[in-house]
């Protein structure tokens, strides 16, 4: 008798141990869910130990071939697309090119990637899963150089719902191709995008179109570049033919800058017009002090020739002429011309001086003012001397101590010049011309201004 | 057995910059290979091909493509490594890349920027060399296609054209070579904009030195020196983004012939000056006999020293100085004798008239340069761009 309830609890005992190991591998594999589920362990092991299995395993990765795309031979699968912009990192007018750092996702569907689960909950993986599976190749077409941030591992995301969707995320810095136009810089605007294709698999094979259309762009609220205004971003989907291989499907994300023009107004503008206004008050400078006048305007070419060269220095080579060119070079004519205003001045008054040489060596005469009372009264050099008061004025004569003496000294010598009467006729057009010398510099003193403000108003209309 | 035929298609995608000071471009393209492995045929009823993406590429034989004379190159690799496979049912295999390559271009500077470069990029096989592997371009000399959109900023894009050769390594024999050759043209505009008509305005602004009054020295100096010193900021300019070659280029033909006339106006002035300060000389040692003193007229006094003088200034050369009233107070001490001068001016005129004519012959120097150097300027111009363009 004892021994056959020996043997039925043994019997009892095998098939206990039987039913709870079953039981125990059930548990195995609707253990991840539990685990969020609960912290309740039914059983007191180390955790570290128990997990043998890999997602692999769960997920049958070993079972199926993931180098074929799902539905492989079927119809083409639709793969969402979702953008979120982090920031915009540079954008390079030498290389014209703009570098951006974003979120892409994908949102796929892969029937052998379906697990059995309860709570219906999704499972995430790290980057390393994705080696293992199928992912869509999206690339950016136009790109120069791209790398998925790896710091502190990889930054993708993969998330597998039990139905065999999947959510494929990473985080991603393209620096991208921008044709830009330079002809309104610095007040111009640029266009750039941003472009999504898939490399291997054609329009029949992977559809990608944006997940939310329009919402599908979304940006971080504080994205702002220091030299730009980001107008707007925005998203549009095309398809790319290629010759060999066929059309693909073409995702954009377009965005429009507008340039500040704060800096260079305080940076190229501005020093410009003050070198214009400075080369101006050279035709308010006596015309008798050469030097000043000279060393003001060459000063003022070589400031102005300072500032093109660094305008340029940050700008790529283009064949075409920028809206600053214009500004800068007709700036750069203004100043020119005033020193050559100068030149003409002082070559007039040279000219001049020397028929007034002429004229004295031929009927030379004691009865002339010399020529530094001249200067006196009407404030121009020369080495004649004046043989007539006409065209003298009140208005043009130096008003210093112990000048009424030497004009009644003139006034006693014009007296004796009759004979004289006949070369005062030249010297009165000599002195018209001295005097007209001033004219030049009299209507500079209102042309140049006048024009210069001319063009700026025609500029920033037409600019602006 | 006999060697496998590999044909290759190019599809440029962007050039993307021309390095002088380096010599190379940088080039992203496409690059795809056709060829037949009977080992890769499998059975299909409709006859499609099968896509893979990169992961399949490890496993089967693809041909080693590389770029001969190429710097650095990578294959894009975003998201995933932008490689394409397409087998077909007969074993034709299609293999796609996606590359960026920085390859070497020898450049000729000696006319630049007036200059055309031919540079090419050169794929050969790695490993197998003719007996084993044929490169071919798969549609002769349409193979290479450029997308529409392509363009550089400083270049015009003159033509690509596809070529191939043998080559041959004494080490390990002949090799199949496929050339990608293009010539760029460079846009003479920016340069135009940038180093020649800033030297030409300062050749020009030389030029308005002759017509100063020679009297004015400091004026005439600075002028001279400042056109100087801005022709030789602009050669800096140029020179910073050029490598450092050992032949003379265009551009600095034209400056360097500018500097040199920019130069010699201000040599010019000094030989003006100098011969004027002679005869001055020549005058005074006349008068000095005679007085013990000299006079110089208002205006010259001034040209000397800068300060305003309305006397006849009688003056020791020693006491020369740059105190303006002290020469003014001294000249209106001596004003006091000015009808004494008139008296004997009128035989110093004579001798002053032959001292004039020679001072009025240094004008002759101006006047002759006013002519000389806007002309000779002139025909240099048309030499030279009639030679480079």
């Amino acid at each position: 008798m004892p021994y056959f309830a020996k043997l039925l609890l043994l019997m009892f005992c095998l098939v206990h141990l039987v039913e709870s190991r079953k039981h125990r591998r059930r548990r195995w594999t609707s253990q991840l869910e539990v685990q969020r589920a609960s912290h309740i362990y039914k059983k007191n092991h180390d955790m570290t130990k128990t997990w043998k299995g890999k997602p692999e395993q769960l997920l049958r990765v070993d079972d199926h071939d993931f180098t074929m795309r799902p539905a492989f031979g079927g119809p083409a699968i639709p793969v969402g697309v979702d953008v979120q912009v982090e920031s915009l990192d540079s954008i390079s007018e030498v290389d014209m090119d703009f570098t951006m750092t974003l979120y892409l996702r994908h949102y796929w569907k892969d029937e052998r990637l379906s697990f059995p689960s309860i709570t219906n909950k999704s499972m995430t993986f790290d980057g390393r899963l994705v080696k293992k599976i199928w992912v869509p190749d999206v690339f950016f077409v136009h790109s120069k150089r791209s790398f998925i941030h790896d710091t502190t591992t990889d930054n993708i995301m993969l998330r597998v719902f039990p139905d065999g969707h999947v959510l494929y995320s990473m985080r991603i810095t393209v620096t991208a191709m921008c044709n830009m136009d330079f002809s309104h810089f610095p007040l111009d605007s640029q266009t750039c995008s941003l472009e999504l294709e898939s490399y291997a698999y054609t329009d029949e094979d992977l559809m990608l179109y944006w997940k939310n259309g329009n919402e599908s762009l979304k940006t971080d609220e504080k994205i702002s570049l220091s030299q730009f205004l980001i107008q707007k971003f925005h998203t549009t989907s095309r398809l790319a033919f290629y010759s060999s291989t066929g059309w693909y499907n073409r995702l954009y994300i377009n965005f429009t800058l507008r340039r500040h023009i704060f800096f260079f107004l305080l940076q190229t503008y501005f020093p410009a017009t003050l070198m214009v206004m400075l080369s101006w008050v050279s035709f308010w400078i006596d015309h008798r002090a050469v030097p000043a006048r000279v060393s003001l305007g060459i000063t003022t070419v070589l400031t102005m020739s300072t500032i093109i060269t660094g305008v340029n220095a940050s700008m790529p080579r283009v064949s075409y002429i920028k809206a600053v060119d214009i500004y800068l070079w007709v700036s750069f004519v203004f100043v020119f011309l005033s020193v050559l205003e100068y030149a003409a001045v002082n070559y007039l008054t040279t000219v001049q001086e020397r028929k007034e040489t002429k004229l004295r060596e031929r009927f030379p005469c004691t009865c002339g003012i010399p020529h530094s009372k001249t200067m006196m009264l009407d404030g121009n050099y020369s080495e004649s001397d004046a043989n007539s008061l006409a065209g003298y004025t009140r208005s043009q004569m130096v008003p210093e101590e112990g000048k009424q003496e030497k004009m009644v000294v003139h006034l006693a010598m014009s007296n004796e010049s009759n004979s004289s009467r006949k070369r005062g006729l030249k010297g009165h057009v000599g002195l018209r011309i001295i005097q007209n010398t001033h004219a030049i510099d009299k209507y500079s003193r209102l042309l140049f201004p006048g024009t210069y403000i001319f063009f700026n108003l025609i500029y920033w209309s037409v600019f602006s | 057995g006999s060697p496998i035929p590999v044909g290759i298609d190019v599809q440029v995608e962007s050039i993307d910059s021309i390095s002088e000071v380096d010599m190379d471009f940088t080039m992203t393209l496409y690059l795809r290979h056709y060829w037949k492995d009977e080992r890769l045929s499998f059975r299909s009823n409709k006859n499609k091909s099968m896509t893979f993406d990169g992961r399949l590429i490890k496993k089967i034989w693809v041909p080693d493509v590389f770029f001969v004379h190429s710097k650095r190159s990578f294959i894009h690799d975003t998201t995933v490594e932008n490689v394409m496979l397409r087998v077909y049912p007969d074993g034709n295999v299609l293999f796609s890349l996606r590359i960026t390559v920085s390859a070497m271009c020898f450049m000729d500077f000696s006319r630049f920027p007036l200059d055309t470069q031919n540079c090419s990029l050169e794929l050969e096989s790695y490993a197998y060399n003719e007996d084993d592997l044929m490169l071919y371009w798969k549609h002769g000399n349409k193979s290479l296609s450029t997308d529409e959109h392509i363009s550089l900023s400083q270049f015009f894009i003159e033509e690509f054209s596809a070529s191939s050769g043998l080559a041959f390594y004494s080490s390990t024999g002949w090799y199949n070579r496929l050339f990608i050759n293009f010539a760029l043209r460079r846009h003479i505009f920016f340069f135009v904009l940038q180093s020649y008509f800033p030297a030409m305005l300062m050749v020009m602004l030389s030029w308005v030195s002759f017509w100063i009054d020679r009297r004015a020295v400091p004026a005439r100096v600075s002028l001279g020196i400042t056109t100087v010193l801005t022709m030789s900021t602009i050669m800096t300019g140029v020179s910073a983004s050029m490598p450092q070659v050992s032949y003379i280029k265009a551009v600095d033909v034209y400056l360097w012939i500018s500097f040199l006339f920019v130069f010699l106006s201000v040599i010019e002035y000094a030989a003006v000056n100098y011969l004027t300060t002679i005869e001055e000389r020549k005058q005074l040692k006349k008068r000095g006999k005679a007085s013990g003193m000299y006079s110089i007229d208002a205006v010259q006094a001034m040209a000397f020293d800068g300060c305003f003088h309305d006397t006849d200034v009688d003056m020791d050369l020693t006491a020369f100085s740059d105190r303006c009233e002290e020469n003014d107070t001294r000249a209106r001490a001596a004003s006091v004798s000015n009808v004494d001068t008139t008296r004997i001016k009128r035989k110093r005129s004579l001798k002053g008239n032959v001292g004039r004519i020679i001072l009025q012959n240094n004008h002759v120097i101006d006047t002759y340069s006013r002519i000389i150097f806007p002309s000779v300027y002139i025909v240099f111009n048309f030499f030279y761009w009639g030679l480079y363009i």
